[in-house]
């Protein structure tokens, strides 16, 4: 009798315990973030974008946000809902495909502010639902302009995920442009894996270029562009990362990388908190590009850059700000 | 009276004993794991951690009305899927093909959906549902009839089918049936096409269909000479045939049935909860599926038990997230342990002492059955 | 003559299994330098015996010895450290990898934490010149004729360093021309020393290739005997016995019309050889036509022609003058046909099934066991009660009906199928070893049903490699070889002997 006593009182501390282990509700706004399909720490939009609601919270004085990790299409509502009925003052999603479900919660729960990384948020709007779209093409542009000035061969590459997604197409089409404005004589090898999550294959298709002459690849292709990066390393020439600065994010591939073409994700995340703070409710679409820092090059690394990279590229960012720059020209 | 009960209770348990330690193993396999790798999180190391994850997993899935719908929602297209490979299982087919079969009866009920929007559900759903339906039978119907033809292995097909209707339906919805107004490719909303909601926030109609189907394919399965047919192909095709039986017939016909009930669990899925299709969309019910199937015995009423797990699993992981930090992952070993238990018996055998012996069961016979043997010629 | 112990010495060696007494009390040597054939018809006890001497069954009671010391063989990796080598009837080569690296498997030669398959091709290259195969180390198995195929199992046993080699039905795979070729390979080894037992049931292999012949017969020694002081006839009746066996009286037939008549039937087997040559053949109705005959002489391919199993490659099949040649085994049964397969657990029955469900295998979609629109639904109160009549009638020893088929003796697997083929009012009953393998009792009760099916006016096929069997039960006998009918006998004038050595032989015989 008195072991099942012990039984019982140890379960009951056991969940006090766990219970103690949720996090105490404070005075401040509590912070939700769902994820795209995939992992948390996957170096891209999941991370950063979590990365910028922390700096935001604490920026703006909130607790420490959560995070729902999605693992399937059909959970995208089911996890928005969650933090609605945990009753979160603002919700932050990230990628396009969870738009739709995003929209639908925003028009239902007007109290709550929705921001959508990487989502457009078509008219009508709703006021509480921004999203948070960035020019993949001006940020594709730079990492073009770099690329064209370290090719000693006159041929680079860019490995692209899925043909069918447009910033990925902006992307490139960005660095295409720039390279062939740089140099015109310059060969840009384009291929579309039409796979995110493919290192192997990635690695194959940056290895075709490389055979064929390619000393630079731009990888426009999640874990599949890990992969790209990969075979750069290994074949000795350079890489371009994307989205974020993969120098620090893919240490795999650190001695090759050149530079990145970056969403500034989490300054774009952190941003949107702020404004939510100071100015209310956020509807719309918020455009991060060179006018505000939301797009950008990351720092040149693991090579002397060629002397006048860095003008040119300061001259493209200002022209970019000045609108006289058009990366999809 | 009693007595017959008793045997029933122990009957059921010396079917369900191995999946049920399984699952207790897995918790407490995955447990371990939590608890180790929390001393490298910022909170440090705390041993009681995996408790308060499970109780929040337990809460998310049954702690409420909500809750317990979310379960049964992400269950019905398990129980669907799951029927789909345990249908295969008993006729000794092993249909890895249940994700393109998914994808094609999402899509089917996603285009058919979007162009029925405005019409008047009760014409609208039943439509969507049985395009979605009939494209998982169409699909599952060619690996049948290229292995009663010619004698190409299943596994081999349906893998192939698996990546060939993906692209397939990327190239359809980007070119085909894109719908304007989004800034991605992707269906039509589907208006009136959606299935009703009965109850509660999300609880649709597909809930009670995927019940449904449980018990028409234990009755098809158990009380009718097509389950008998069957279940003999599966348990012996050499007797099937000597026996006067067509197991071509009976595998063709299995396996648009596994494929039908493959593209009911897609058009359950697009019709109840994804609203429309899109490239790159999940068919992780395609794979889940197998393994519900694996954990269910292949019986349906076992793949049930085991959906309604792997739903609860899916349902409460949100919850589990946002109060203990423990990150979804949790689930996805849980769920490879539970199946790598299954396969490795002998383990929970060692671990729980049980000592009757046991044939292998015929499920884990037929994925791990050699290639080189031919089901019929 | 020989001072040193036999190489190999099993004594008094008995094992019995479940109804049967595979060994009864068997003393067997072979000296180094010898070949020693083990005659015997099938199931007479020789693969036991060998599995025994390979540590696959231990004995009941016995010794065995090698070089005169008591040994015990508790697995096969104990009898190769023993020096015994077994070559089995089925090959236990994997296709996909090479000569060298099947001989070398479980013995790996390694270099550091790899493969030495060059070293290890070098050393089979050598073994096999020693030997005087010609044997490429690197070519894949599947590549291999059959005939190859074997001597790389011969190889994988010397290789391992075997002095005592089991050959298993050595011919039973192969053409007349590898048979002269692996004799040859044979008689090497044997002068290098080796001690060879040679299974068999062909007379005119043993006698080729054997110093000595011990026969046995139902799991006991009959004799031992030198080619030089024997003769196919002698070790024929030898093998097949010549005490009366307990015998069912069968009463006189009284037969009807023609029921099944082949012309000219042609048909392959799965390698796609023709196995049956062109056989003509009449069942009249109320008569047992037994076939005799070796294993492997186109009788199973017979008898799936003629339920269908098997498509012809030529002739005629007729049932009641109708031609259903080529016809699919549900419309053959549909037309009276019954079929008792002789391989009652890859056919006959569904293991896993509970007993009822094989009762109505073959049945199982017609009424009163199916009804509803198209039969289509399980009528389980019928099932029932046919069930429990059958096990009733037929004496299935079973705890009841939904137990399943796999627990019960084979007497009584034997029993469910005859139950379940001997119902209702068939025109042909295809008989097919009906009996192999059972116990005295079940063979009796199979017997007599048998003849009670006959009498009551059913034509009924017979095939079995037992001459007694075909003897008790037959109203007429055909003895099969190579596929042809060699010929006809009534029973009444039938003569063992005769009988025993045309199935052994042949039309050669009849000279």
């Amino acid at each position: 009798m008195a072991k099942r006593a012990a039984v019982i009182f140890a379960f009951v501390v056991l969940v006090a315990a766990s219970c103690g282990v949720i996090p105490g509700t404070s005075s401040g706004a509590k912070i939700g973030v769902v994820t795209d399909i995939g992992q948390l720490e996957d170096k891209s939009f999941n991370e950063y974008s979590w990365l910028g609601a922390q700096d935001g919270a604490k920026a703006i004085g909130a607790p420490a946000p959560q995070v729902i990790v999605t693992k399937d299409t059909a959970d995208y509502a089911a996890n928005i809902q969650q933090f609605i009925d945990q009753k979160y003052d603002v919700i932050v999603t990230i990628g396009f495909l969870i738009g739709t479900d995003t929209l639908k919660k925003a028009q239902a729960n007007p109290n709550i502010q929705f921001f959508g990384v990487d989502q457009f948020v078509a008219d009508p709007a709703p006021k509480n639902y921004q999203g948070l779209i960035f020019v993949e093409a001006q940020a594709g542009y730079l990492a073009g302009i770099v690329a064209a000035n370290i090719t000693k061969t006159n041929k680079i590459g860019a490995v692209g995920g899925r043909s069918d997604v447009p910033p990925v197409v902006n992307y490139i089409k960005g660095y295409q442009n720039a390279a062939k404005k740089e140099n015109s004589s310059i060969q840009v090898a384009v291929n579309y894996v039409e796979d995110f999550n493919a290192p192997d294959k990635g690695q194959a298709s940056a290895q075709t270029m490389i055979n064929n002459g390619a000393d630079v690849i731009f990888q426009v292709a999640g874990l599949t562009g890990a992969g790209a990066l990969r075979a750069a390393c290994t074949a000795k020439i350079w890489g371009i990362g994307v989205d974020v600065d993969q120098y620090n994010s893919l240490p795999d591939a650190k001695n090759c990388i050149v530079t990145s073409a970056e969403k500034h994700l989490q300054n774009a995340v952190r941003d949107a908190l702020k404004r939510w703070k100071d100015k209310g409710a956020q509807g719309g679409n918020f455009v991060n590009d060179a006018t505000n820092g939301g797009i950008g090059v990351s720092p040149i690394r693991n090579i002397t850059p060629p002397a006048g990279l860095q003008a040119k590229i300061d001259k493209a960012i200002a022209d970019m700000k000045a609108g006289t720059l058009d990366p999809l020209k | 009276m009693r007595q017959r009960i008793a045997r029933r209770l122990s009957a059921a348990w010396r079917t369900a004993s191995i999946p049920v330690l399984s699952t207790a193993l897995a918790l407490v396999v995955a447990g371990v794991v939590v608890i180790a790798s929390s001393a490298f999180t910022g909170n440090g190391f705390q041993p009681l951690l995996p408790v308060g994850a499970y109780l929040q997993l337990f809460v998310g899935a049954f702690g409420s009305t909500t809750a317990i719908g979310n379960t049964l929602v992400a269950a019905a297209p398990l129980m669907l899927g799951g029927l789909a490979v345990g249908l295969g299982f008993k006729a000794g087919l092993f249909n890895i093909g249940v994700a393109g079969q998914f994808l094609a009866g999402a899509f089917a009920a996603a285009v058919v959906g979007a162009s029925l929007a405005t019409s008047t559900g009760i014409v609208a759903v039943p439509t969507a549902f049985v395009a979605g339906a009939l494209a998982g039978a169409a699909l599952g119907f060619i690996p049948g009839f290229l292995k009663a033809r010619t004698g190409a292995h299943e596994v081999v097909t349906t893998i192939m089918l698996n990546n060939a209707i993906g692209f397939l339906l990327t190239w359809g919805v980007t070119d085909l049936v894109r719908a304007p107004g989004f800034s991605f490719p992707r269906t039509g909303d589907l208006g009136n096409s959606a299935l009703p909601i009965l109850l509660g926030r999300n609880l649709h109609i597909g809930v009670p269909i995927a019940f449904l189907a449980i018990f028409v394919i234990r009755w098809l399965l158990e009380r009718t000479t097509v389950g008998f047919q069957i279940r003999t192909v599966g348990a012996n095709p050499n007797a099937a045939r000597y026996a006067g039986m067509s197991p071509l017939l009976v595998i063709t016909f299995t396996m648009a049935l596994s494929g039908l009930l493959a593209g009911m669990a897609g058009a359950v899925q697009m019709l109840g909860v994804i609203g429309f299709y899109a490239s790159g969309i999940s068919a992780n019910v395609g794979f889940d599926s197998i393994a519900v199937a694996l954990l269910g015995r292949s019986n349906p009423i076992g793949i049930l038990f085991a959906a309604l797990l792997f739903g609860a699993f899916r349902a409460g992981a949100p919850l589990m997230q946002i109060t203990t930090s423990v990150p979804v992952e949790v689930i996805d070993i849980i769920e490879a342990l539970v199946i790598l238990f299954l396969a490795a018996e002998l383990i929970v055998r060692r671990v729980f002492r049980i000592r009757a012996a046991r044939a292998v069961p015929e499920e884990i016979a037929t994925v791990t059955r050699t290639w080189g043997e031919q089901v019929a010629r | 003559m020989n001072e040193r112990p036999p190489a190999l010495e099993m004594r008094g060696i008995t094992k019995r299994f479940p109804g049967v007494l595979a060994n009864d009390d068997i003393t067997f040597d072979v000296r180094a330098g010898e070949i020693h054939a083990l005659l015997g018809e099938n199931g007479a006890g020789k693969t036991t015996l060998m599995n025994i001497l390979y540590g696959l069954v231990s004995p009941d009671t016995g010794e065995v010895l090698v070089d005169g010391t008591p040994v015990t063989i508790r697995d096969p990796s104990n009898a190769i450290a023993q020096g015994i080598g077994m070559v089995h009837q089925h090959f236990m080569l994997v296709p996909v990898l090479t000569v060298a690296e099947n001989v070398i498997l479980g013995q790996e030669l390694l270099r550091g934490p790899f493969l030495d398959l060059p070293q290890a091709a070098r050393r089979i290259r050598e073994l096999a010149t020693q030997l005087g195969f010609d044997v490429d180390p690197d070519v894949r198995i599947e590549q291999l004729p059959v005939g190859q195929q074997q001597r790389v199992e011969i190889l994988k046993a010397i290789y391992r360093g075997a002095r005592i080699l089991v050959l298993d039905e050595p011919t039973a795979v192969l053409t007349p021309q590898e048979t002269v070729e692996v004799f040859t390979v044979l008689r090497r080894l044997q002068a290098d020393g080796a001690a060879i037992v040679f299974i068999s049931h062909k007379l005119e292999e043993v006698l080729a290739i054997a110093d000595r012949i011990t026969v046995i017969r139902r799991g006991k020694v009959v004799g031992t005997r030198r080619p030089s002081e024997t003769s196919d006839v002698d070790l024929a009746v030898m093998m097949v016995g010549r005490e009366v066996l307990l015998r069912v009286d069968r009463g006189k037939s009284h037969p009807g019309d023609v029921v099944l008549k082949t012309e000219g039937l042609r048909v392959k087997d799965d390698r796609g050889h023709e196995a049956v040559r062109g056989v003509d053949l009449e069942v009249r109705a109320g008569e047992i036509l037994g076939i005799a005959g070796v294993a492997g002489n186109g009788q199973d391919e017979l008898v799936d022609a003629l339920v269908g199993l098997r498509r012809p490659a030529g002739g005629k099949v007729l049932l009641g003058g109708a031609e259903i040649t080529g016809a699919p085994t549900r419309r053959i049964r549909d037309l009276g046909v019954a079929h008792v397969p002789g391989d009652r657990q890859r056919f006959g029955l569904v293991l896993p099934y509970p007993v009822e469900d094989n009762l109505v295998l073959t049945s199982f979609d017609e009424p009163p066991f199916a009804t509803g629109p198209l039969n289509l639904l399980r009528n389980d109160a019928a099932i029932d009660e046919w069930s429990e009549r059958l096990i009733k009638e037929f004496d299935i020893r079973t705890p009841s009906r939904d137990v399943r088929a796999a627990t019960l003796s084979g007497g009584n697997q034997q029993k469910i199928i005859v139950a379940r083929e001997f119902r209702g009012a068939n025109r042909l009953v295809i008989l097919d070893q009906p009996t192999r393998g059972l116990d005295v009792g079940s063979i009796e009760f199979i017997h007599r049903r048998a003849i009670e099916k006959r009498d009551a006016g059913t034509a009924i096929l017979l095939t079995s490699a037992d001459l007694d069997e075909v003897l008790e039960l037959s109203d007429r006998i055909a003895v099969m070889f190579r596929g042809h009918i060699v010929a006809i006998f009534d029973a009444a004038v039938a003569e063992r002997d005769r009988i025993g050595l045309l199935m052994a032989k042949g039309g050669a015989a009849a000279a």
